[in-house]
């Protein structure tokens, strides 16, 4: 039996799972096997083809990424080849796309730079204007597509229509005039877009970037610092990493933008909404509330501790219910609370005043 | 079928009047599918993405031989609403043109004139009643003891071979398949009975027949000339696979400029209708919209799911995943239409009408040759015997190209290889879809390579990098002047690194093939490419 389901990689012999394909067994073996158009959340569409691999009875490569394992199959990831193939291939993808690192890298990191110097690509292949169609009267806030950087991938559009179900973004034309589009060139704005920025998250080459100005500075990502944390917008809790640029504000610190965790590290899965991933400028508004406030006699609101304004909340509370009753106060908690704080919202109310006016503004 | 609207979707934008602003969201409001998909799909096809494009003029090499790129100007000049195409399946009446969708034979600078600046007013003096034409064919006699598709003789209404197929079953006719030898004439020459069986043997019963009447290789045109004499043959075929697989739904598939032959074949699919021979056997037909990529079987049943017409990764192939993903026959429409004649006469009748290989074929001859046309000749003979099948040679023999731009082309002296799948993929090139174009000492071969390259950098789907980024690299290298260039040697290892890469990275055959035109060219005639 259990000779029934191995295979053959680079001549050491592998355990496989029906369904899975040479990528999967590579992956969880650490094998390296460069890919760009692959996302583990999508389809695949073997369509890059820098995942190309030798499989003993095929004429022609296969890609790892969308080839299904079958039992005694025996597979090269590493040969003179393939080697020809990922350069080759590579050199021709770089005399369609800007090779200054600057131009090629407006942010995101540019996964085709990286991959051609990881394998010595040549460069000197010459270089082709793109032929590509921009959208650029888009007049969408946060989504900017730089055709230049595509190398139509579809991670973007598949993004969309398998993960969002939004079907946004399309590929367009065809040859080298194959672009991504939307419904008539019209601006995201007024598609079915939900701007959720996933598009932007699963581009390799960073064409499908951020607008100026959120974007603020010209730090390439790489070297921004990442901090993981819980998006605070709603009670689902994604996690998302929050880039901050340390020497912004004169050393204090800027947040740059907001990028996903890496897919398969949290439950939302690289996952955000246009919340999450867009709207963190407030976080240094100068209008901003940074301490608890408490009015005082003098009509004024003044700067306190934790523990004197939940003081005052409490004390204020108990006092209403002393003068008209426990069932003159009522709760309602905020949609943006986990499901642990409604709990103790509704345990507060309930144990602590003793009334069942508690409601969450979520619930209908 | 599905249950979805999505294969109505080039239809609808086509009765929309094309990609116009308003027609995706239209379509999509009609079929419920997403409006970007739509708009997507109709941006793939030339002939919904361009509607403001009435004329279109093919700029295929056997048309600019003969005379395209003046018939293209004078359209311009008298403001027609005119763009060149590529290659339109009429290179045996070149130049040809494309009225909206209807191909016009042999269109001279004066026909245009006469139009008189209205496209609508286009004929071809050649075809002055603007009904149905034909080519020009060989033999010239009706013979069916030595000639499998016969395009002389009559059209047969009767279902004789349909009949007998149902009496000796569907064992027996594949066996007869196998006998005979028969190799698929799309441009593979794949042996037919191992996708019947490879069909018929699934374990799912839902199971299809599809037709492909895509014909876009350039040079080719030998299966409108199949649809338009024998319509018979290619229905009888059909009906004939569907039985002996297992399947009632068959899908034609042809391509959007074959408005005239469309006409023939509807005409037949009713005659056979009203006369209830082919049993509960359905055809439905699909026209394309101007993408030659869907002449490659799998993007062939993306289009006809309604999708842009990408080529799918193989394996999983048609026989097992085809259309809806269920087992699905494909086959050519020459293929297809010698099936009658083997379940009539036998598979030994027609393996030994063949010379190097089983069979007679159609080849296609255009170009510096006295009567162009599509001639049924035994498979594998000599570029000399077809040519003198065809008017013999207009000056003097220079290249040739065996079989359509993707087998890129041959010197003269290569003219007695056997014009076989076998014998020509052993000097590197292919039969491909034979069609063969003759080119004389006058022809000035680099620009027909260009000609070539450019036509596989404007049909490439743009899928996959080496043929998206590699067709168009080629062509810009080639206008480079290649080996002029002063780092010549670099220049051309990195059209060889191009190369290797295109045939290697690619997913379809376009791309793998699309570098022939020119590494054959390099190989075979250097001095043709110093400055
Ligand atoms: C780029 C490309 C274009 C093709 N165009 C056609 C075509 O126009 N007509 C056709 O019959 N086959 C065409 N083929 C071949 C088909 O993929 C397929 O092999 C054929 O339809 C199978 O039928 P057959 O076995 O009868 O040849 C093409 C293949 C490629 C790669
Ligand atoms: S922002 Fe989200 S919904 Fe909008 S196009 Fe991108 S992936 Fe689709
Ligand atoms: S925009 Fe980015 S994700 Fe979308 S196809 Fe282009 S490179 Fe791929
Ligand atoms: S080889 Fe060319 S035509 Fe074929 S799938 Fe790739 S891009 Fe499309
Ligand atoms: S019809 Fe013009 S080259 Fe074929």
């Amino acid at each position: 039996m259990s000779d029934k389901s191995t295979i053959k990689l680079n001549g050491r012999e592998y355990d496989f799972a029906p369904g899975e394909t040479v990528l999967d067994v590579a992956a969880r073996h650490d094998i390296y096997i460069p890919t760009l158009c692959h996302d583990p959340r999508l389809d695949a569409v073997g369509a890059c083809r820098t995942c190309l691999v030798e499989i003993d009875g095929w004429r022609r490569l296969a890609p790892a990424c969308a080839t299904q394992l079958e039992p005694g199959m025996e597979i090269a990831s590493e040969n003179e080849r393939i080697d020809r193939h990922r350069q080759t291939l590579l050199s021709l993808y770089m005399t369609d796309h800007p090779t200054d690192p600057a131009a090629a890298e407006p942010g995101a990191p540019n996964e085709l730079h990286a991959m051609a110097s990881h394998y010595e690509a040549p460069m000197d292949w010459g270089y082709m204007e793109s032929l590509r169609d921009a959208r650029p009267d888009d007049r969408n806030p946060y989504v900017l597509f730089e055709p230049d950087l595509c190398i139509l991938c579809a991670r973007c559009t598949r993004y969309c229509d398998e993960i969002e179900g939004v079907n946004a973004i399309t590929l367009a034309g065809r040859a080298s005039e194959t672009t991504i589009s939307t419904v008539d060139k019209l601006s995201l704005m007024d598609t079915s877009c939900e701007l959720c920025g996933g598009c932007i998250d699963v581009c390799p080459t960073g064409a499908m970037g951020k607008k100026m100005p959120l974007v603020r500075g010209d730090k390439p990502e790489r070297e921004l610092d990442k901090v993981r944390t819980t998006c605070n917008f709603c009670g689902v809790g994604c996690q998302l990493d929050l880039n901050v640029d340390r020497d912004a504000r004169d050393g204090q610190g800027r947040i740059v933008k907001v990028t996903s965790p890496p897919v398969g590290t949290t439950t939302n899965d690289g996952n955000l909404c246009v919340k999450g991933r867009f709207a963190y400028d407030f976080v240094h508004h100068e209008d901003r509330i940074t301490t608890p406030l408490i009015r005082g006699e003098d009509g004024e609101l003044h700067p306190a501790s934790w523990d004197e304004a939940l003081q005052a909340a409490a004390s204020g509370l108990l006092a209403v219910k002393d003068k008209h009753g426990k069932d003159s106060l009522g709760f309602v908690s905020s949609s943006r609370c986990t499901m642990e704080e409604n709990f103790l919202v509704q345990k507060m109310s309930r144990a602590v005043f003793g009334t069942n006016n508690v409601h969450q503004c979520a619930a209908t | 079928m599905s249950e979805d609207r999505r294969h109505e979707i080039q239809e609808l934008l086509e009765k929309a009047g094309g990609l116009v602003p308003g027609a995706a969201r239209q379509v999509a409001q009609q079929t419920g599918i997403p409006e970007a998909d739509v708009y997507g799909v109709g941006s793939f096809y030339h002939l919904l993405a361009r509607p403001d494009a009435k004329i279109r003029v093919c700029t295929g090499l056997s048309c600019r031989m003969a005379g395209a790129d003046d018939v293209l100007r004078a359209a311009e000049l008298n403001d027609l609403p005119v763009e060149g195409c590529t290659c339109l399946a009429g290179c045996d009446v070149a130049p040809a043109v494309l009225r909206d969708r209807r191909v016009l034979p042999s269109v001279t600078v004066e026909d245009v004139h006469e139009a008189k600046g209205e496209w609508e007013n286009l004929r071809s003096a050649a075809n002055a009643d603007d009904e149905v034409w034909f080519g020009a064919v060989g033999p010239e006699r009706d013979d069916p003891d030595t000639l499998v598709l016969n395009l002389m003789g009559d059209p047969d209404w009767s279902g004789t071979a349909f009949r007998r197929a149902v009496e000796i079953g569907a064992d027996a006719v594949v066996e007869a398949i196998e006998t005979a030898g028969l190799q698929g004439r799309g441009g593979a020459g794949f042996p037919a009975h191992i996708k019947w069986n490879g069909t018929r043997n699934q374990a799912e019963t839902t199971r299809y027949v599809v037709l492909n009447a895509d014909e876009g290789e350039p040079g080719t045109f030998k299966d409108r000339e199949v649809m338009l004499r024998r319509p018979d043959r290619v229905l009888e075929g059909l009906a004939i696979a569907a039985h002996a697989i297992g399947a009632t739904e068959v899908y034609l598939y042809l391509r959007g400029e074959f408005e005239v032959p469309w006409t023939v074949i509807e005409d037949g699919i009713e005659r056979f209708a009203a006369a209830g021979v082919f049993g509960d056997i359905k055809f439905h037909l699909h026209a394309g919209h101007g993408a030659y990529i869907c002449g490659e079987e799998t993007a062939l049943l993306e289009a006809l799911e309604g999708k842009r017409g990408m080529p799918r990764l193989k394996p999983p192939f048609p026989v097992e995943k085809g259309l809806w993903g269920k087992p699905t026959l494909i086959h050519n429409v020459e293929t297809i239409a010698c099936v009658p004649a083997i379940v009539d006469r036998g598979g030994d009748w027609f393996k030994a009408l063949g010379r190097d290989e089983a069979g007679t074929k159609l080849y296609c001859i255009s170009g510096d040759v006295g009567r162009p046309g599509t001639y049924e000749l035994p498979l594998g003979v000599t570029l000399d015997e077809l040519v003198e099948a065809a008017g013999g040679y207009v000056g003097e023999l220079k290249a040739f190209s065996p079989g359509g731009a993707s087998s890129g082309f041959l010197p003269a002296s290569m003219r007695e290889v056997p014009l076989a799948f076998r014998s020509l993929g052993g000097v590197g090139s292919m039969l491909g879809s034979a069609g063969v174009v003759v080119l004389n000492s006058d022809a000035d071969l680099r620009d027909a390579v260009m000609t070539q390259l450019r036509f596989f950098e404007a049909e490439s789907c743009g899928q996959c990098a080496p043929c998206r980024i590699g067709t168009r690299y080629l062509a810009h290298a080639l206008s480079k002047n290649i080996a002029n260039d002063t780092t010549s040697g670099a220049a051309l290892q990195h059209v060889a690194d191009a190369a290797w890469q295109m045939n290697e990275g690619s997913i379809c055959g376009l791309g793998q093939a699309a570098p022939l035109p020119l590494t054959l060219a390099l190989e075979h005639f250097p001095e043709e490419f110093e400055a």
